[in-house]
């Protein structure tokens, strides 16, 4: 009987101790914008044009902040430097802003791609926090290297997804 | 102490009851008909007493019922409280709250009674509860933080209010230690009715019900007295 009590005690605590510990975010907090690179070529047996995403050899990308002045400066750091092989980008948009401008050099011909987005708070958890979504309005770019652009995802969240097309 | 050592040993005795029964079939056959109000008991819940004061986790609740006892058999209760929270993460998140909650419900007994003995005031009980709180919170200090183009942003959810229903299932023992003195214990399962969106924001706590997940479960631990 003496032992019985703390015995019921101890597990009365660890019952509760046990399940009272800080919890850690388990959710995707991570939102890139996805563009992949595609040649659109005639399929003779299907009698249409189909895509066929390629690698550019080498390409520098950075984030172009345009200020409230309409000023516009580079962003210091370089989210691709020379990489090799790229056949799909990923990248960050802007979250308190608008507009996301980014200029992109393919191999030695430079473009510049901007994607105007609506910005939406998407409350995941108190554990997680809070993150941004954004759904794509519009994309707009140079057409050096770039032929055009589609938009095949305009919901850019926290899921692994291909949002838009750009054809050489 | 001796009034544990009771209640132990006829919670031990409510396991072997069923045989009991079995054995004891052929007594008298004397009707002594349960009357329908057999008295009220209120009762306060020790378990969140006793889990307020050792829990660091930013949650407290108190509560207390009150439960009819008809013909021996259906205990009604209405149980009420009080619960919040004050909680701040280690991303530095606060959430506060606090509230009222209320749920209503039905015990059975599920002893077979001895046919024209004296009811026994042990029970042995299932039941279900509905319960419902509508209460204010505050979600503080939410960073959203851009490493790239290197803007942060602090948001604040200000009295955001919420709705909230759901059901558990429980089940529990009570019995009476010393002439109308009750204690008792229940655990129980918790389920949402009403979740949240994606997205939405929503309340990490919600009184009554503990953390806001799907479902979750309780216990109590009840001294009570009968009226």
């Amino acid at each position: 009987m003496k032992k019985t009590i703390p015995i019921f005690i101890t597990l009365f605590l660890v019952f509760f101790i046990a399940c009272t510990g800080d919890q850690e975010c388990r959710k995707n907090r991570y939102v890139n914008l996805q563009i992949g690179f595609y040649h659109s070529t005639y399929n003779s047996t299907k009698d249409a044009y189909v895509d066929a995403s390629f690698s550019v050899d080498s390409l520098t990308l950075q984030g172009i902040k345009t200020a409230e002045t309409g000023e516009e400066t580079l962003v210091d750091s370089i989210l691709y430097n020379n990489q090799k092989s790229v056949s799909k980008l990923v990248l960050p948009l802007d979250k308190s802003s608008e507009q996301s401008k980014y200029l992109v050099v393919f191999n030695d011909v430079s473009d510049t791609i901007t994607v105007f987005h609506t910005n939406y708070d998407y409350y995941l958890s108190l554990e997680c926090g809070c993150i941004k979504t954004f759904s794509i309005d519009t994309v707009l770019t140079t057409n050096n290297f770039i032929d055009s652009v589609k938009i095949i995802n305009h919901d850019v969240i926290n899921v692994d997804a291909e949002h838009i097309k750009i054809y050489n | 102490m001796r009034s544990i050592l009771r209640y132990i040993i006829s919670f031990v005795l409510l396991l072997n009851v069923s045989n009991v029964g079995a054995q004891e079939k052929k007594t008298e056959e004397k009707e002594t008909k349960p009357a329908l109000l057999n008295g009220l008991t209120v009762q306060v819940d020790i378990a969140s007493l006793a889990y307020n004061l050792i829990s660091n986790g930013g949650t407290y609740s108190s509560e207390a019922s009150v439960q009819a006892d008809l013909k021996h058999k259906y205990f009604p209760i209405v149980e009420v409280g009080f619960g919040g929270a004050d909680k701040v993460t280690a991303d530095n998140i606060g959430f506060k709250t606090n509230g009222l909650f209320g749920r209503v419900g039905v015990d059975l007994n599920l002893l077979k009674q001895k046919e024209g003995a004296k009811p026994t005031n042990n029970l042995f009980l299932a039941g279900v509860r509905l319960g419902f709180t509508s209460f204010l919170y505050d979600i503080s200090n939410v960073t959203i933080s851009d490493n790239y183009w290197g803007t942060t942003e602090v948001l604040n959810y200000e009295k955001q209010s919420a709705t909230k229903i759901w059901y558990e299932i429980v089940a529990g023992v009570k019995v009476e230690v010393i002439k109308n003195i009750y204690m008792g214990w229940t655990i129980r399962t918790k389920n949402l009715l009403n979740k949240n969106a994606e997205g939405e924001v929503s309340p990490w706590y919600v009184p009554g019900f503990g953390v806001n997940t799907s479902s979750t479960w309780g216990f109590s631990y009840s001294i009570g007295y009968r009226f």
